[in-house]
């Protein structure tokens, strides 16, 4: 196939079109900008590139100019005309524009200085915002399929096993099996009819978690290329990726891909003439997150019902259609062909001796820098909170994170220089997961942050064995209970007895890491438990249920002058008090719902 | 072999085996409450946990699915097992207090009361799953599936209705441990929701209580393994191995010097006429389905029952169902006159209802039969002469509504009227059975205007077919009753025995016969014989005919060019005579 | 048709087992049909040899019938393929002698078959009796002894 020679601009605008920055009107954006190229007479020396995300999402919609690798943020359709006139006519970079830390006085103009980027290492985001993820001629500039061609042509399925072995991969779907070995045994795997398989696992289902759609959005040939390379390790001749559904962009960029990577003869028959034979279907799920779990998903690939089932057997021995089946997650795909290409040696000498390369996570919460973050395992709890992710706004105090999806459990401050790695989040009580990171300020309460995770697992759990369908539930009521006051002591063992039990003795991954939320807050904020259950009272004042709303009659005659408001926005008739008198909150009918709480300008509503 | 140590006791074992399976050998009891050994493990109650030690790690493990390992060493009930399994049961219990199962498991692992709180004190189901795996892996028929997630989850068809793919086994509710499927036995059918029902009650069973032998069959069609290929767990269980799935039917040769036709009859298929509302109206049944339900050994016992269990409270019966209707069948079947009086008369011993007979003519030809015409007179069953218009459902008052209606001229009143019964019988009549024509075929019989075998002469030879050593007896021959069929049966069997008794066979005289004079040898006629009875003597150069094996069809002597062969009785000279003499005048 | 007065002298070939028992049902269940019909029974239309029909014709007869089983209803299995195997060829004969080829019929009768029969027997007639009566008569001598 011929590719059309690429004209050359003077600029490239590398304008974000990952899913924030589209909800945040990326696309308006980037017709805007072209527009005005158009009308400044710039089109031929201006090229605007929509990218994969950017990382840094808290500050959509972002745009890179390259060469330079100036950064601009949060841009607005307004100010596009003087940017393009100032920046790109005149060449004078427009500063009011650019990122500016909390902290400091003057903007920074260059990407790679921000603190946001400085501590991070891309590996498995390599490509992001460098190619437009929905041209293959961006990715194989970037050095992209050469692992490939080098895996193809040059080494045996051992020598590429071997390679990944040793550079101490470990699955990034959140149970961190060494990737190696797992090929290995598929490898080794007897198939009745010779088929393999290889999946991709793009059901990413954690709340608050991206890291798999961001890939996928901005980078799919990697994932693809990493298929391939296991698919020749393996011997496998047909993979799929299971996508949510929920992801849209995802699903229409990994197509698109696929689509490309036919085109030029790297996916189908005789790939690359090396008689090599692999093909790609792309399945997408209906939204439930027990399908993230891999026998489940395996059941919903194959057109079942998503339940898990018992293993062993393993997926490796016998997974779809009873044949054996390689599963790695989105991420752990990716890292594949730059272990390939700069090898396994390299990749081991980032990270901690038993968890090796990167990780990405995605950091979310009360912090101030929300997004997209890669770092090298290791890296401890404070480095991404407050160096990468610029602290707790408000100057509020840091109370504890919690990583690994509603599965996994929360770190408390004390714990803020734990080194991130597989073994120790597990000794925490947490674990590594796919990489989700809740980070919580002193407003949070944590029964009622045990009591939200545990909804959510409680809702999802398929139903199939007793201690998860039944379990959970029983949690989530006596927690229920315990937010809305009518905790006992019993209440309490029993939740621990249910915790133990529901860990210890449920099927699939999805039961026996529910617990966790629970069983961390448990052990590291138990007092707020007891102050819930024998005091009545939620420290942070978030169970309403518990909360006591009064008014301070002083407050509200002298600076609100008895302004009414909060008697005019309870719905219950609550609040007695006429205009210009200090009202008062009658207890019996109170429902405490809070909003005179919110409603009121002049702090006179007091919550205790 | 594998050595495992189980509650301190040594087993070696097979490998493969199940931690479940290995305990048994040993007489050591692991409750279960979603396995069941005919159907892979699920693994979902999480009963069966036990605590396993291999390699020094210690875990709980469901026995139903793991498989021994070398050196496990196996604590059936240590604390931490009970543990769990007292919680999961506990658990259980708060969802379906009603399984009896789970009580019995609860009280021996010591819980009273759960702890959590019951939704609905009358639930059963535990969502083991077994019936759905068993309408999967042994049915085959996937009918049943989970819906729903985590609490919510319960079983149904898909989207809560009755399912096109269920097959009416009812293998769910015999693999459902705590009875939360239920069926009833309906008719003889088993009806699992209303819409949903099959013919027998089992796909194996003895074909009627007075067989003979006495040995159950399975019925083809309503065998589960015929329908989807799985099941087979009649063979599973049966210690004897006397099930045999793949035997199938096969020709048996056998050389008998006669032949009696008594193929039988098929009763009229009521569905043909459509305004009678048959298979579409419930209560409309056959005179046939009605033997079966009023037998002492049938389905109800032989109470006369609805469909809705009930006792009617009046009953048609409408006579001439597809007999002496020139739509259907010309003629009349003769039995069903009298089965009607039969039945009415049963139906006024076994019930309070009305009587309706709808009739075109009362045909009691028999013996007696016409006094016990008298009989039911007498007994109060109303007789209405004419023939039935429509049969349906559409009431236009208010004493017909959830009646069937029988519209009706009454020739005797010359009035239209419409009787509302709860229950109508069809009196099908008699016909042909369905193979009739292969077999005529094949036994080269003729057969009469209304497709019923042809007898060789009404009066002289009433029991003899066309074909010699071919006899007719029963309904293969034309309508008829017991006593009847009995008489010609008698009679066919009687010639039959008349012919082997006597030993020699009389053959027709009217045989071919070759003139050796005038015989040229061009053996046409050898061509053209359909019983190869001539053959070419090659040293006389003539052909000859085998008296035996030639049935004179005469077509030889036609075929003749020399005037050598010759029909006796039908000789060429004999037929020119006949022609002169009948053009004489 | 011209000849109002002219009643056809038709003979028929029945055979034993289907259309002499057809007309047989027919005499027993009183139905009428023409009376110019006069029936030889053989026992299998394959026994009609040509030369009976030749010789009906020349005795006088206006028509000739012949009539079997249905295909594949023989007594003896294939004796009425013969039959029709022998009449093609016959009318195609009997043209040649200026005989017209509706003069001779072969009809399939069953033994179920008396009304069927009884039609037959009245179409021949009539279609006979439009005809008018066979004119061609055998100069004598020559043909009996072929």
């Amino acid at each position: 196939m011929a590719v059309e020679k690429e004209k050359l601009y003077r600029i490239h605008l590398m304008v974000c079109a990952g899913t924030a920055c589209v909800s945040n009107r990326a696309f308006e954006i980037k017709e805007a900008l072209e527009k005005e190229i158009k009308r400044q007479g710039l089109e031929n020396e201006v090229k605007v590139v929509t990218t994969g995300c950017n990382g840094f999402c808290e500050r959509g919609p972002l745009m890179v100019v390259q060469p330079g690798n100036i950064f601009y943020q949060m841009l607005t359709v307004k100010e596009i005309p003087y940017l393009v006139e100032e920046h790109f006519l005149k060449g004078r970079p427009v500063k009011k524009l650019m990122y500016q830390p909390p902290e400091e006085k003057t903007p920074i103009p260059v990407l790679s200085e921000i603190q946001f980027f400085k501590k991070q290492v891309l590996v498995a985001l390599r490509n992001r915002g460098l190619i437009d993820p929905e041209k293959i001629e961006d990715y194989i500039a970037q050095d992209g399929y050469k692992s490939l061609v080098k895996a193809l042509t040059q080494m045996t399925p051992e020598e590429i096993i071997h390679e990944v072995t040793i550079s101490g991969l470990r699955g990034r779907g959140g149970a961190g099996f060494p990737t190696g070995l797992k090929w290995q045994l598929v490898r080794n795997a007897p198939s009745p009819d010779g088929e393999k398989y290889i999946v991709c696992n793009g059901d990413e289902g954690d709340p608050g978690a991206y890291m798999d759609r961001s890939i996928l959005e901005a980078d799919p040939h990697t994932v693809i290329e990493g298929m391939l390379i296991g698919a020749k390790a393996i011997g496998a001749t047909k993979g799929f990726i299971y996508v949510r559904n929920e992801y849209p962009l995802a699903v229409k960029r990994i197509l698109i891909a696929i689509d490309q990577a036919r085109d030029y003869g790297l996916l189908g028959h005789d790939i690359l003439g090396t008689g090599f034979n692999f093909d790609i279907r792309v399945v997408r799920g209906a939204g439930a997150f027990v399908c993230g779990e891999e026998t489940a998903l395996i059941a919903s690939i194959e057109g079942r019902l998503g339940e898990p089932r018992p293993r062993p057997p393993y997926p490796a021995e016998k997974g779809l259609w009873g044949k054996p089946t390689c599963i790695n997650n989105v991420e752990t795909w990716a890292n594949i062909p730059v272990i390939i290409d700069r090898g396994g040696k390299w990749f081991a000498s980032i990270g901690t001796p038993t968890s090796k390369g990167t990780k990405v996570f995605s950091l979310v919460g009360k912090i101030n820098n929300t997004g997209l973050v890669e770092v090298p395992m290791g890296i401890t709890l404070r480095e991404i909170i407050y160096d990468i992710g610029g602290g707790i706004p408000g100057g509020k105090k840091f109370k504890a994170v919690q990583t690994g999806g509603p599965s996994g459990g929360c770190i408390p401050a004390e714990k803020i220089d734990l080194p991130i790695d597989y073994e120790s989040l597990t000794e925490a009580g947490s674990m590594m997961g796919s990489g989700g990171m809740v980070v919580m300020d002193e407003d949070t309460c944590m029964v009622d942050v045990a009591r939200y995770f545990l909804s959510f697992t409680q809702d999802e759990s398929c139903g199939k064995c007793t201690p998860c369908r039944e379990g959970t539930k029983a949690m989530l009521d006596i927690l229920t209970r315990i937010t809305e006051g009518k905790g006992t002591e019993e209440d309490l063992s029993l939740l621990e007895e249910l915790a133990y039990t529901v860990k210890e003795t449920s099927l699939c991954g999805l039961g026996k890491t529910a617990p966790n939320p629970v069983l961390t807050t448990l052990r590291y904020f138990r007092d707020e438990y007891i102050t819930h259950i024998r005091d009545k009272k939620c420290p942070a004042h978030v169970c309403r249920q518990l909360n006591v709303y009064t008014i301070d009659p002083q407050i509200c005659l002298e600076k609100g002058h008895g302004c009414d408001v909060c008697r005019r926005n309870c719905a219950s008739e609550a609040i007695i008090g006429a205009k210009g008198e200090a009202h008062k909150i009658d207890q019996s009918k109170c429902i405490k719902c809070g909003v005179c709480y919110e409603v009121c300008n002049f702090g006179a509503v007091k919550v205790d | 072999m594998i050595t495992v140590t189980i509650d301190g006791k040594k087993i070696q074992v097979e490998e493969g085996t199940t931690i479940l399976k290995a305990s048994e050998k040993l007489d050591i009891k692991i409750p279960t409450l979603c396995y069941h050994p005919l159907i892979e493990p699920y693994a979902a109650c999480r009963v069966c946990l036990v605590e396993v030690n291999l390699k020094g790690k210690t875990e709980l493990m469901t026995s139903c699915n793991t498989k021994v390992q070398e050196g496990m060493e196996i604590q059936t009930a240590s604390p931490r097992a009970l543990q769990s399994r007292r919680l999961n049961v506990e658990m259980l219990l708060a969802r379906a207090p009603a399984a009896e199962p789970v009580q019995r498991l609860a009280r021996d692992l010591g819980i009273e009361k759960p702890r959590f709180p019951i939704k609905d004190p009358t639930e059963k189901c535990i969502l083991c799953g077994l019936c759905v795996r068993a309408c999967e892996q042994v049915v085959g028929a996937c009918a049943i599936s989970f819906i729903d997630r985590g609490i919510e989850r319960k079983v149904m068809p898909p989207f809560g209705e009755p399912s096109e793919a269920c097959i009416g086994c009812t293998a769910c509710a015999h693999f459902c441990p705590t009875g939360a499927i239920s069926y009833e036995d309906k008719y003889g059918r088993k009806v699992i929701h209303e819409e949903l029902y099959l013919g027998p009650s089992t796909a194996i069973r003895v074909p009627i209580r007075q067989a003979v032998p006495m040995v159950p069959f399975i019925d083809e069609k309503a065998c589960i393994h015929f329908k989807t290929g799985n099941c087979q767990l009649c063979a599973k269980v049966c210690e004897r191995q006397a099930i045999n799935h793949e035997m199938e039917d096969e020709i048996v040769e056998i050389e008998v010097g006669s032949i009696i036709m008594a193929t039988g009859f098929k009763p009229f298929d009521a569905r043909r006429i459509p305004a009678y509302g048959y298979g579409r109206l419930p209560n409309v049944i056959t005179a046939l389905e009605f033997e079966h339900l009023v037998n002492a050994s049938g389905p109800t016992g032989g109470k006369i029952l609805m469909t809705n269990g009930q006792e009617p409270k009046s009953v048609g019966i409408v006579h001439c169902v597809g007999s002496r209707d020139e739509h259907y069948n010309e003629y009349c079947s003769r039995i069903c006159c009298m089965y009607s009086l039969k039945f009415a008369h049963l139906i006024k011993e076994k019930t309070e209802a009305d009587i309706y007979d709808f009739y075109i003519d009362m045909r009691c030809f028999g013996k007696g039969y016409e006094e016990f015409y008298h009989r039911l007179l007498e007994e109060g069953t109303k007789f209405i002469r004419g023939r039935v218009a429509e049969i349906t459902d559409l009431a236009l008052t208010k004493e017909e509504e959830g009646k069937l209606i029988i519209r009706v001229e009454d020739t005797l009143l010359g009035v239209v009227r419409r009787v509302p019964v709860d229950m109508v019988i069809l009196a099908t009549g008699i016909e042909p059975s369905v193979d009739h024509n292969q077999i005529a075929k094949i036994f080269n019989i003729s057969c009469s205007q209304d497709m019923f075998f042809l007898e060789r002469h009404p009066k002289l030879a009433p029991v003899s077919s066309f074909s010699d050593g071919i006899f007719l007896a029963g309904c293969c021959q034309g309508p008829k009753d017991i006593p009847d069929t009995v008489a010609q049966a008698g009679a066919a069997a009687a010639e039959a025995l008349a012919l082997a008794d006597k030993g020699v066979f009389a053959l027709e005289p009217v045989t071919a016969e070759i003139n050796e004079e005038l015989c040229s040898g061009c053996q046409i006629c050898v061509g053209l014989c359909p019983f190869n009875a001539i053959t070419y003597d090659r040293e006389k150069d003539i052909s000859i005919v085998n008296d035996a094996l030639c049935k004179g069809c005469g077509t030889c002597v036609a075929a003749c060019p020399s005037g050598a062969a010759q029909q006796r009785h039908f000789r060429d000279k004999q037929i020119m005579a006949e022609i002169e003499g009948i053009l004489l005048l | 048709m011209s000849n109002g007065s002219f009643e056809p002298r038709l003979v028929g070939f029945l055979c034993n087992w289907c259309s002499y028992t057809g007309a047989d049902l027919a005499g027993t269940a009183r139905m009428v049909y023409a009376p110019n019909i006069r029936i030889i029974r053989v026992m299998c239309s394959g026994r009609v040899d040509s030369q009976f029909v030749l010789k009906a014709f020349r005795e006088g007869a206006d028509g000739v019938l012949i009539s079997g089983c249905h295909p594949g209803d023989c007594h003896y299995q294939e004796g009425n393929y013969k039959a029709l195997r022998r009449y093609k060829l016959l009318v195609r004969m009997l043209e040649q002698l200026g005989i017209e080829k509706e003069r001779c019929r072969l009809a399939w009768v069953s033994a179920s078959e008396g009304a069927r029969f009884q039609q037959i027997v009245n179409e021949f007639t009539d279609q006979i009796r439009r005809l008018g009566p066979l004119n061609f008569r055998f100069d004598g001598g020559s043909h009996e002894q072929a």
